[in-house]
C-alpha cells in the first residue's frame, strides 16, 4: 500500500526539522500515541493505539530515521507489533521545502500490513491511514504554531494551514 | 415433473402387487428438516458438556516466519486460563502426518504436527493454544502471549514457486515441486500437426473456499477411567477420524469413539485433518476434560482447506467439420506448504487434468501437471474436485473452435459427445466408461431450454443493444469410487460401507449406516431404500448415521457415494433381513417361505396379497416367545451387510449444463437469467433431494464463477478474510434452476443408483463462463479468469480501472 499526501505548514524548515525529531512533540501529534520514547540518535520506541475497521490493536514499534539532509529530507523505517490484531511495517520518505516562510512538507509511503489486520481491514487501511496522516499533520502544526493544547481531530479533509 | 416409473428394485419375493408403492423414486421430502425448522437441531457447535474448557489459538500473522521467542507464562494467569499449550507440550503427545499417497509417484510433502514448532508455513498457522473457561476469556489471554517472529520471504504463486531461486515453502523440501505427472497419447503431435484449426487459451481459476453455514466444530472428551475418547465433531467421515485419532495419538480404534450429529455444511471441506482439531484431542488428553473448539469466520477463511486454484495452458486441435482431434493441457496447482492429509492436495489437480475432454470422442492427449507448494493455507478436495477446471477449460476451448469454424455451439457437442451406442468405452486419459448419455442429455436439454427460440430472442436484442449469452456445458462426474482411489495408495480410507438393519420386537425397522449425513438427505434416501426391501413406509424406518460406536464401519459420503455404494448396502441389508423375517413368518405359518411377502408393513401371500401376520407379530414372537418357535429357527431379527463396489473403479455420470445470461458492458455486471440442467445419475432414489442437490450444486459452481476469490497479496496476507469481503452467491443473484433427467442405472449394483451430489459444480462455471464469452462476443472481450468479476469483464472490454 502506497500513501502520499503534502501539507503546508507556516513555519520555516529549520524549526519543522527540529520538531520532527522532538519526542514530546510527535507524542503530542501522533494519533493514540500512549508512549514514545528517544532510544538512540535517531531512534524512537512507541506504544500507539490504532483501530482499523473491527480490528483495535496496540503497536509497539520502532522508528528509525536514515538518509537524514537537514533540513530538507530523510527516511523513517519501522515496524511495529499489534499483538493478535497483527503487525505493520514501512517505510516514508519526508521531504520539505521552503514556501514563503512556511514549509511544505510532503511523504511517499510505503506501508505492509500482516494477520488480522491485512485479513478484515484490508479494505479500510487506505482511508484509516489517510485519517490517522490528517489527524497527525492538524496538531503537529498546531503543536508548532504554539498553540498550548492539543486540539481534538480535525476533519480529514481540512486543509492544513 | 419428471415422471418416475415403477422399478424393480425391490425383492423380488416382496412381491410387486399394485397395491405396494415403491418408495424408491418418489419425492419424499428430508426427514430431519421438520426437526430443523422446529429448533431442534443437534450440532458440535451447540453442544455444552460438564467442566467443558474452550479453546483460542495464537497464529502467526506472517506466512512465512521463524519462531525467534515464545514466551506464554503471563497468560497461565489470565483470567479464567486452565491451560497453555506449546508444541513442546502437545506435538509430542500426536505422532507426525506426512500427506502421500503411493500411486502419486514422485508426490512429496513434508512431516507435520499440532503447533508450530521452529517455522510458520502460513498466515495463520497456529502457535499456541490457551484453554480457558470461555472463549472469550481465551481470545483475551492470547493478548498476554509474547510471540516474536523473524520474517522469512514466502513463496507465493506459481512463478516465485517455479523459480529454482526460491527457498522452499517448508524446512525439508528441496523445491517446491509437490508432484508432477504427464499423460500423453502415440499420437498427439501428429493432431496437431494435421488440425484444420488449432485454439487455445490461458486461464486462471481463483482460490475459493467453501464457507458452511456452520464453521468447523469439535468437543474432544477423554475419560482416563474407561481410556475412552469421544470425540463430537463436525466431519462428513467419522471413521476416518477414528482411525486417525486412534494411529496418531496410539490409542486403541475400539477406545475411540467419533460422533458426528447434524453437520451445517461440509462439501468436502471438513474430512480433512486440521491442527486445530487435533490440538483438541491432544489437550482433552492432558487435561481429561471436555475441550471445544469452534472456528470463527475469520479462523474458517485462515484455516478451512481453499480449493482450487489452477493456472492452465491449453490448446484443442480440431479437423474441418469441428471434430476434437486432441487437447494438449498444462496445469499449475498451487497448494499450501504441505498436502493436505490424509487425501493429499493432489487429487485436484489429477482430476482436473485427467477429465479434460472426458465427454468426447477425443482420440489424442497430452496432460501435464504440476502441483507447486507455497506459504498459503492448504488446499484441497472441495465439492466437485477437479471437475470444474477440466469443464471450463474444454468446454470453453471447444465454444472457441465452433466460433471459429461457423458451427452452432450445440451441433459442435452433437457431433462429439460419445455416442450413447459406444459403450462400453474409455477416455483419451484413461478413464473407463460404463454407460453414459450424453446424445439423449443434449437432445433433452435442447428441448428443455427452448434452444431455438432463445437463440432467436439474443438476436432480437442484440439489435437493441443488450448482450446475453448462451453458454452450454457438457460434462462427466465422477462418483462410487472403489479402492482405486484411496485405498490402493496406502490410505486407510474405506472404499466400503455397511449397514445393520433390524425389526424391532414393536415391529418397525431401525437401520444403522456408515454412510453419513450433512442435510443432502441420506438418511431419507436410506429410509426409502429399506422401505421397499421389507414392505414397510420410510416413515418406518429409523436411520442411525454419523456414530462409530452405534454404526458399522465405512467410507461414509464424498466423492458422491452416499447413494450408490450407502443405497446399495442398505438394499442388501433390507433384502437379507426381509428374507430372515419370511422364513421366521413361515415358521409361524407353517408356510413355505417362497409363498409369502412383505406389504403394507405385514407378511402378505404373496399371490394373493391377503394379510398373514403383522410385523409386529413377528417382532413379539421373536423377542418375548422365541420359545414358540420350532428347533431350529433362528429367531435374529438383526442383520448386518457391508458391500464394497467391484465393478468399474468409478461410476461415471454425465450431464449437461446451460446458462442464459446479460452483460452490461458498462457496468461489467453479470445477472443470471435462467440455468438448466439435465443430468443421468443412474436411478433416482428421490427426485426431490436428487433436483435439490443438483441446484445447490449449480449455486456453488457459480459462486467461484462470477463472485468468490480468496485475495492476496505479495506476502501471503489474505486480504478478504470476513463476509464483508469474500461474496458468497446470495439468494437474489441466482437463477430459477430447470433441471431434467435421463436415467442410465449402474448395472455394477441392483439398485442402479449413481451420485449426483457434485453435478451441479461441475459444470455451471463453465456454462456461465460460456455465456459470458457468448454475450461478450460482438464486443471482441472474452474471459478467461475466474470469477468474471465486473472489473475483470471491464478490462476484457478494455475499459481501464483506477
Amino acid at each position: 500500500m502506497e500513501l502520499t499526501g503534502t501539507h503546508a505548514l507556516n513555519q520555516p524548515p529549520e524549526v519543522v526539522w527540529a520538531a520532527l525529531f522532538d519526542p514530546e512533540v510527535l507524542r503530542d501529534a501522533i494519533p493514540g500515541c500512549e508512549q514514545l520514547d528517544q532510544t538512540g540518535d535517531n531512534a524512537f520506541a512507541a506504544t500507539v493505539k490504532v483501530k482499523i475497521g473491527p480490528v483495535s490493536a496496540r503497536f509497539k514499534g520502532e522508528v528509525e530515521l536514515s538518509e537524514m539532509v537537514p533540513p530538507h529530507s530523510c527516511l523513517l523505517s519501522g515496524k511495529g507489533s499489534g499483538g493478535l490484531a497483527g503487525f505493520a511495517k514501512g517505510s516514508a520518505r519526508v521531504e520539505l521545502v521552503a514556501q514563503d516562510g512556511g514549509t511544505v512538507l510532503s511523504y511517499v509511503a510505503d506501508a505492509a500490513l500482516g494477520g488480522k489486520l491485512a485479513s478484515l481491514g484490508s479494505r479500510l487501511i487506505q482511508s484509516t491511514a489517510n485519517k490517522l496522516a490528517n489527524e497527525f499533520f492538524t496538531s503537529f502544526s498546531q503543536t508548532l504554531n504554539g498553540e498550548a493544547e492539543p486540539q481534538p481531530p480535525q476533519e480529514p479533509q481540512q486543509q492544513i494551514a | 415433473m419428471t415422471a418416475h416409473p415403477a422399478i424393480s428394485t425391490t425383492a423380488p419375493d416382496a412381491g410387486a402387487a399394485q397395491d405396494r408403492p415403491a418408495h424408491i423414486g418418489h419425492p419424499h421430502r428430508r426427514q430431519n428438516a421438520l426437526r430443523h425448522l422446529a429448533g431442534r437441531g443437534n450440532f458440535v457447535s451447540d453442544m455444552q458438556l460438564p467442566r467443558m474448557v474452550h479453546a483460542a489459538f495464537l497464529r502467526s500473522p506472517m506466512a512465512r516466519a521463524r519462531i525467534a521467542t515464545l514466551d506464554v507464562e503471563a497468560a497461565r494467569s489470565a483470567p479464567g486460563v486452565v491451560a497453555v499449550f506449546t508444541a513442546a507440550d502437545l506435538n509430542p503427545l500426536c505422532a507426525n502426518w506426512t500427506s502421500n499417497l503411493d500411486h502419486f509417484s514422485g508426490m512429496v510433502s513434508t512431516p507435520q504436527n499440532i503447533l508450530a514448532e521452529d517455522e510458520t508455513l502460513w498466515a495463520g498457522h497456529p502457535v499456541a493454544m490457551v484453554l480457558a473457561r470461555s472463549r472469550a476469556e481465551a481470545e483475551d489471554a492470547l493478548e498476554y502471549i509474547e510471540l516474536e517472529l523473524d520474517e522469512l520471504p514466502p513463496v507465493c504463486g506459481v512463478e516465485a514457486a517455479l523459480d529454482p531461486g526460491t527457498a522452499p515453502a517448508a524446512p525439508g523440501l528441496s523445491s517446491n515441486l509437490c508432484y508432477r505427472n504427464e499423460l500423453r497419447t502415440e499420437g498427439v503431435e501428429a493432431a496437431f500437426a494435421s488440425a484444420a484449426l488449432v485454439v487455445q487459451a490461458d486461464y486462471a481459476f481463483g482460490r475459493h473456499t467453501a464457507v458452511t453455514l456452520e464453521p468447523r466444530a469439535i468437543v474432544a472428551d477423554f475419560d482416563p477411567a474407561s481410556g475412552q475418547l469421544t470425540v463430537h465433531h463436525g466431519t462428513q467421515t467419522p471413521f476416518q477420524f477414528q482411525d486417525i485419532y486412534a494411529r496418531h495419538f496410539g490409542l486403541p480404534d475400539h477406545k475411540v469413539r467419533v460422533v458426528s450429529p447434524d453437520v451445517g455444511g461440509s462439501f468436502g471441506m471438513k474430512l480433512h485433518l486440521y491442527n486445530e482439531e487435533m490440538a483438541a484431542v491432544a489437550a482433552t488428553l492432558r487435561l481429561h476434560r471436555p475441550v471445544r473448539f469452534v472456528a470463527d469466520r475469520l479462523e474458517s477463511f485462515q484455516t478451512d482447506i481453499h480449493a482450487r486454484e489452477h493456472h492452465v495452458k491449453a490448446r484443442m486441435a480440431l479437423d474441418a467439420d469441428g471434430m476434437i482431434l486432441a487437447m494438449d493441457v498444462d496445469d499449475h496447482a498451487p497448494i499450501g506448504a504441505f498436502s493436505a492429509y490424509p487425501r493429499t492436495s493432489v487429487v485436484e489437480g489429477n482430476q482436473a487434468f485427467r477429465l479434460m475432454g472426458a465427454p468426447y470422442r477425443m482420440r489424442e492427449y497430452r496432460g501435464r501437471l504440476n502441483v507447486l507448494f507455497q506459504n498459503k493455507v492448504q488446499t484441497s478436495q472441495y465439492r466437485a474436485v477437479g471437475h470444474p477446471i477440466a469443464c471450463a477449460v474444454t468446454e470453453t476451448l471447444l465454444d472457441q473452435a465452433a466460433a471459429r469454424l461457423e458451427i452452432d455451439p450445440w451441433d459442435i457437442r452433437a457431433r462429439n459427445v460419445i455416442p450413447d451406442d459406444a459403450y462400453p468405452c474409455a477416455s483419451a486419459t484413461g478413464y473407463r466408461f460404463e454407460k453414459l448419455s450424453h446424445q439423449r442429455s443434449l437432445e433433452k436439454l435442447r428441448e428443455l431450454m427452448g434452444y431455438d427460440a432463445l437463440r432467436t430472442e439474443q438476436a432480437a436484442l442484440r439489435g437493441r443493444g443488450v448482450y446475453r449469452g448462451i453458454g452450454l456445458a457438457t460434462f462427466v462426474e465422477i462418483t462410487n469410487p472403489g479402492a482405486a482411489f484411496y485405498g490402493v495408495g496406502g490410505a486407510r480410507i474405506s472404499a466400503q460401507d455397511g449397514a445393520v438393519v433390524r425389526l424391532t420386537p414393536g415391529g418397525e425397522v431401525h437401520c444403522a449406516i456408515s454412510v453419513t449425513e450433512q442435510g443432502q438427505g441420506t438418511e431419507t434416501m436410506i429410509a426409502q431404500v429399506v422401505a421397499d426391501q421389507l414392505g414397510v413406509s420410510p416413515d418406518q424406518v429409523k436411520v442411525t448415521t454419523g456414530d462409530t460406536d452405534a454404526t458399522p464401519s465405512g467410507g461414509a459420503t464424498w466423492a458422491c457415494r452416499g447413494a450408490g455404494i450407502g443405497g446399495e448396502t442398505a438394499l442388501l441389508a433390507g433384502r437379507d433381513l426381509a428374507r430372515q423375517i419370511l422364513t421366521i413368518a413361515g415358521a409361524v405359518l407353517q408356510a413355505d417361505p417362497a409363498t409369502l411377502a412383505l406389504r403394507r408393513g405385514e407378511v402378505v401371500d404373496a399371490a394373493t396379497g391377503a394379510a398373514r401376520l403383522p410385523l409386529a407379530e413377528i417382532g413379539r414372537i421373536a423377542t418375548y416367545r422365541p420359545d414358540t418357535l420350532p428347533a431350529g429357527v433362528d429367531n435374529s431379527l438383526t442383520v448386518a451387510r457391508h458391500f464394497a463396489p467391484s465393478g468399474y473403479p468409478f461410476g461415471f455420470t454425465n450431464g449437461i449444463q446451460a446458462a442464459w445470461v446479460e452483460v452490461d458492458p458498462e457496468t461489467g455486471l453479470v445477472r443470471l437469467l435462467k440455468h438448466w440442467v439435465v443430468e443421468d445419475c443412474g436411478r433416482i432414489i428421490n427426485p426431490l433431494l436428487v433436483d435439490e442437490q443438483i441446484r445447490g450444486g449449480v449455486v456453488q459452481g457459480l459462486g467461484p464463477a462470477l463472485f468468490e476469490e480468496c485475495l492476496y497479496d505479495d506476502d501471503g496476507q489474505l486480504l478478504n478474510g470476513s463476509l464483508a469481503d469474500y461474496l458468497v452467491p446470495m439468494a437474489c443473484e441466482m437463477p430459477d434452476i430447470v433441471i431434467g433427467h435421463v436415467e442410465t442405472p449402474t448395472e455394477d449394483t441392483i439398485l442402479g443408483a449413481k451420485g449426483v451430489g457434485e453435478a451441479g459444480t461441475a459444470a455451471a462455471g463453465a456454462a456461465v463462463m460460456n455465456a459470458v464469452n457468448d454475450a461478450l462476443s460482438p464486443l471482441g472481450a472474452r474471459l478467461t479468469q475466474t470469477p468474471m468479476t465486473p472489473a475483470r469483464i471491464l478490462a476484457a472490454l478494455g475499459i481501464g480501472q483506477d
